[in-house]
């Protein structure tokens, strides 16, 4: 069984307290024979350009549907990569994919060097997928849960044992570990369901929409363990609509929206190179009250845009806008000045109209 | 062989999962899969054998007690691969989370078989005791009756896991139920022998498996065994073999989008 995860190193991720840790570590020492192959800052800070993922032209077809038009992408190992995009953007289907839950229609698709289409359960193997549905099995304890689903990657009983108790600890379920799973909040669920994707100690993480339906404790919870994860050197792969997310955790990251990729590069090259540097979003008394605030602060303003009754005017020059604003005596009334944000960056990319 | 020991450990996988889900609600499911053959057994053969007092050469209730376990069986084997797996595949994401997993759809499928087969064997079983319990064994032949029982298990499951698969909505499972496990339960030669429905309606009964079933579980009871109680068998493991492949591009269908 390859381990690329440091087994016995997961520390819990919501802060453990020094003794709990100390323990932890005496049990380590007393089992001198397992081999901990602790994955060293080094290498996992860097991001070597060797992807593990590679994607050309690649697309997916539901009968007359498209929703996958030919996307290029590369995931470097150790690296966080983001699916960004509105509902039916084509995420889902793209992470189905490189995830061998479904075939792909058209171009290629590399999972750790092996065509996808080919080599399904060699690549699952060494593959953690979190689905956006949380199919914990209902009539199962939460130790069950992992342990069943342990013996589908034929892991010895013992092996499982262990790295099931620490998995519970690490996603701070341990003191659940024999409910019944149907007993669970949606949280706990989400975090069992990513417990259980690394039970086999997966190589690359792949989650579609993992914070979705979470409250904020839990969804802190959630990233603080993929931030552990990935510093220990797992790669990740996730989908989100969530920006800030997406800001925290993604080095890298892709809009994509109707089946294609809109944009790409890290969350704050984006930011920067789409929007701006700052956003002013400003309440006017009226459409006439609008356009004279429009036309003071034009010389600083990059772009414009209205969310809602607001109005948000871009620029790269921190400041600048407000002075214009005062220079002209047309300071409004109400003003927010804010640093431009992946939200901004994704409303001007994707528009606003509903997706449903 | 290398791959031959994985398929195995898979299904065996699927197998112990079923268990484990199993084992929280064991005495529910015997007491759900018991209580019906048994009403059947005592009502029909105690009330209606006090009139039909001899069939084919022995006591109704000694001709309706084997059918009945077979029946036992098929029921058992039916309801969890029909309603289990329709739940398994559409609430609780059962499959779903075992194609995140290296398994493919044949093991989780042979998987089931093996689960099934077990739950043939292990209600067939608990049957089995009421009918010694009556006195209406009468032959060391029955020492067979495992065969059949865990050939059940592929026999309707298959059918049953079919229809969860392409079943959009429950009621369509109802539907299986109703218009084939029941009349085929009803005309099987169960309750009176098939020899004296008009030939159109013996011919279909023939060539159902569940027919098959139930003669050969008799003949092992009774100890009348023949060349067409080989027959009978033959059809099983024919119907087992035919029927084994039914679901899995079903499920692969709704798994593998």
């Amino acid at each position: 069984m390859r381990l690329s995860l440091p087994r016995g190193r997961l520390s819990s991720c919501g802060g453990v307290s020094g003794p709990r840790r100390e323990e932890r570590f005496r049990k380590e020492a007393k089992q001198p024979k397992r081999v901990v192959k602790v994955v060293n800052q080094e290498s996992a800070a860097q991001l070597t350009d060797n992807p593990v993922i590679v994607a050309k032209g690649l697309r997916k077809r539901y009968g007359d549907l498209e929703a996958v038009r030919g996307i290029d992408f590369e995931i470097r190992k150790g690296e966080c990569f983001g699916f960004l995009g509105p509902n039916g953007a084509g995420k889902s289907s793209t992470i189905r994919m490189l995830s061998c839950l479904s075939p792909v229609s058209d171009g290629q698709l590399e999972v750790l060097g092996m065509p996808a289409g080919v080599a399904e359960r060699r690549i699952k193997e060494r593959l953690g997928i979190v689905s956006q549905e949380d199919n914990v099995d209902p009539d199962l304890t939460l130790m069950e849960n992992l342990l069943v689903y342990a013996r589908y990657f034929r892991m010895a009983s013992g092996e499982a044992r262990q790295r099931a108790g620490e998995l519970l600890r690490f996603m701070q379920l341990e003191h659940r570990q024999d409910a019944a799973v149907r007993e669970l909040s949606g949280g706990m669920r989400r975090r069992l369901v990513i417990a259980r994707s690394l039970m086999h100690a997966p190589e690359i993480l792949v989650l579609d929409e993992p914070t979705t339906g979470l409250d904020p404790q839990a969804r802190l919870l959630v990233w603080g363990a993929l931030q552990a994860l990935k510093r220990q050197g797992t790669t990740i792969v996730l989908t989100s609509h969530y920006m800030e997310e997406a800001e925290r955790l993604a080095d890298r990251l892709v809009v994509v929206d109707h089946g294609t990729v809109l944009e790409r590069g890290s969350p704050r090259e984006l930011v920067l190179r789409i929007v701006g540097r700052e956003a002013v979003e400003i309440w006017p008394e009226d459409a006439a009250d609008s356009e004279r605030i429009a036309e003071a602060a034009r010389p600083a303003v990059r772009l414009s845009d209205r969310h809602g009754d607001a109005l948000v005017l871009f620029s790269d020059e921190p400041g600048r806008i407000g002075e214009e604003l005062v220079r002209k005596q047309a300071v409004p009334a109400r003003m927010m000045v804010r640093p431009a944000n992946l939200e901004d960056v994704f409303l001007t990319l994707t528009g606003r109209d509903l997706r449903e | 062989m290398k791959q031959g020991s994985r398929f195995w450990r898979s299904a065996a996988a699927v197998w112990w999962r079923n268990f484990l889900a199993w084992r929280k609600f064991w005495r529910s499911s015997i007491l759900l899969n018991f209580g019906e053959p048994l009403t059947n057994l005592l009502a029909l053969g105690l009330g209606l054998g006090a009139y039909v007092t001899v069939m084919q050469g022995v006591s109704f209730l000694q001709f309706i007690a084997p059918g009945l376990l077979a029946v036992t069986s098929m029921n058992a084997v039916t309801f969890d691969s029909g309603f289990e797996g329709y739940d398994r595949l559409n609430s609780n994401g059962v499959y779903q989370s075992m194609m995140t997993s290296p398994l493919t759809v044949p093991e989780i499928v042979a998987g089931e078989y093996l689960w099934e087969a077990t739950r043939s064997l292990l209600y067939g079983a608990v049957f089995f005791v009421v009918v010694l319990a009556f006195g209406l064994v009468h032959s060391a032949w029955i020492a067979l009756l495992p065969i059949p029982l865990l050939l059940f298990g592929v026999v309707f499951a298959a059918p049953a896991l079919y229809v969860a698969a392409r079943a959009k909505t429950h009621e369509q499972l109802f539907y299986y139920f109703s218009l084939v496990i029941t009349p085929m339960f009803m005309f099987s030669g169960v309750f009176f022998p098939v020899q004296h429905l008009p030939w159109f309606v013996a011919d279909i009964i023939y060539v159902l498996p569940l027919y098959h079933g139930v003669e050969l579980t008799r003949e092992l009871a009774l100890g009348q065994i023949s060349l067409a109680s080989l027959w009978n068998f033959l059809w099983i493991v024919g119907y087992a073999a035919a029927l084994m492949y039914l679901p899995v591009r079903a499920l692969e269908r709704r798994l593998t989008a």
